[in-house]
């Protein structure tokens, strides 16, 4: 299935509470789980570009995490 | 570049959970946890059958084929992209790993893995026997973990304990990026299907159905490039043929390995 032809990312309300139970006192924001989650499946699926997603959690996850080492930092990104 | 990949024939599996019993055996797997299931294709629940019972004397529709379920090493892997302190990472050989004293059990990789492989140790792990079992190190209470690959074995040139233990033949690891493999082989001949291809995840196993391979064409323990002659798939085996069966059941009961 090449990256035009795959549908767009849909919520699944089944995924919904799955997530809700996984990250349940997970000692760190489940809310920011799972908005970056869903997002990571939208950068999978093409909707996305790994830039745009680093830069869209990168304040919250440091906040979050006082880091951000995830491997989606883009070539010269300021931290 | 090497890129490891497994096959399995989903014609070929007969359903005996050899691979999600040598799994946890293998991979010291706490009890409570599976990192490899087996599940039935269709049916309501794992280990139910799709279609319905016999009704007012006819023959019913019931029907039970298996797919065995793992990480699926993932080229795309939404869990690497998400864990926020890199402990989630891809090997330049393709198998996606978790680095244990990194991670901080934020969980967020569960969340994001749409094939449900990963599992969490909630409490202290606890093994049968106490002392564990195979020959990888029990991983602390409040990690993610997962299968590996059997990364531990592969570095030995030893093909993943799951796939030595199938008595069907029905599973074959190797690496993708040879074309003279025989996963890129079979990938290339037969009908195969990944796991919610759609959302572009583009997942390292793949599932043959419809017509039957000849399974792993080797027998032993050695990843396929350790041997010294190239295997040469035969015809594929008649699963109920009495030689397939002789075999399978030595194979279950002795092991391979
Ligand atoms: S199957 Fe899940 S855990 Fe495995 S690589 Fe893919 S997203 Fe990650
Ligand atoms: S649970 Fe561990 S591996 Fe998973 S995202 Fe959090 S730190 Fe990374
Ligand atoms: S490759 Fe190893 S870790 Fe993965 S399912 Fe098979 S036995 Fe388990």
């Amino acid at each position: 299935m090449t990256k035009e032809s795959r549908p767009a990312h849909e919520p699944i309300p089944e995924w919904d509470e799955a997530a809700d139970e996984i990250l349940d006192g997970c000692g760190y924001d489940p809310d920011l789980g799972k908005r970056m989650a869903e997002d990571a499946i939208k950068i999978t699926n093409g909707e996305l570009t790994e830039q745009e997603f680093h830069e869209k959690y990168h304040e919250e996850v440091k906040t979050e995490f006082g880091t951000d080492e995830r491997p989606t930092k883009p070539e010269g990104f300021d931290d | 570049m090497t890129n490891y990949g497994l096959v399995i024939d989903q014609e070929r599996c007969i359903g005996c959970h050899s691979c999600a019993m040598s799994c946890k055996q293998e991979n010291n797997v706490p009890m409570g946890q599976a990192w490899n299931r087996v599940l039935t294709v269709g049916g309501d629940h794992i280990d139910t059958p799709e279609g319905s019972y016999p009704e007012d004397g006819d023959d019913g529709t019931l029907e039970m084929s298996y797919q065995p379920t793992a990480c699926q090493h993932c080229e795309n892997a939404p869990c690497v992209k998400v864990c926020p302190v890199n402990a989630t990472y891809k090997r330049e050989d393709g198998i996606v790993e978790i680095d244990y004293d990194k991670c901080i059990g934020c969980r967020y990789c569960m969340a994001a893995c749409p094939y449900n492989a990963r599992v969490f140790n909630w409490d202290e792990p606890q093994h049968r026997p106490e002392e564990g079992t195979g020959d990888v190190e029990e991983r602390p209470q409040g990690v993610v973990e997962k299968c590996t690959f059997c990364s531990h074995r592969v570095e030995e040139g030893l093909d993943p304990a799951c796939v030595v233990n199938c008595p069907a033949d029905a599973r074959i690891f190797g690496d993708l990026d040879d074309d003279g493999s025989t996963v890129s082989k079979y990938v290339a001949e037969y009908d195969t299907n990944r796991l919610l291809d759609e959302k572009g995840t583009d997942p390292k196993t793949y599932y043959i159905q419809g017509e039957m391979s000849p399974g792993r064409p080797w027998k032993g323990k050695e990843l396929e490039s350790e041997l010294d002659e190239q295997p040469t798939p035969e015809e594929a085996d008649d699963p109920d043929s009495e030689e397939s069966m002789r075999r399978a059941t030595a194979d279950a009961v002795w092991g391979d390995d």
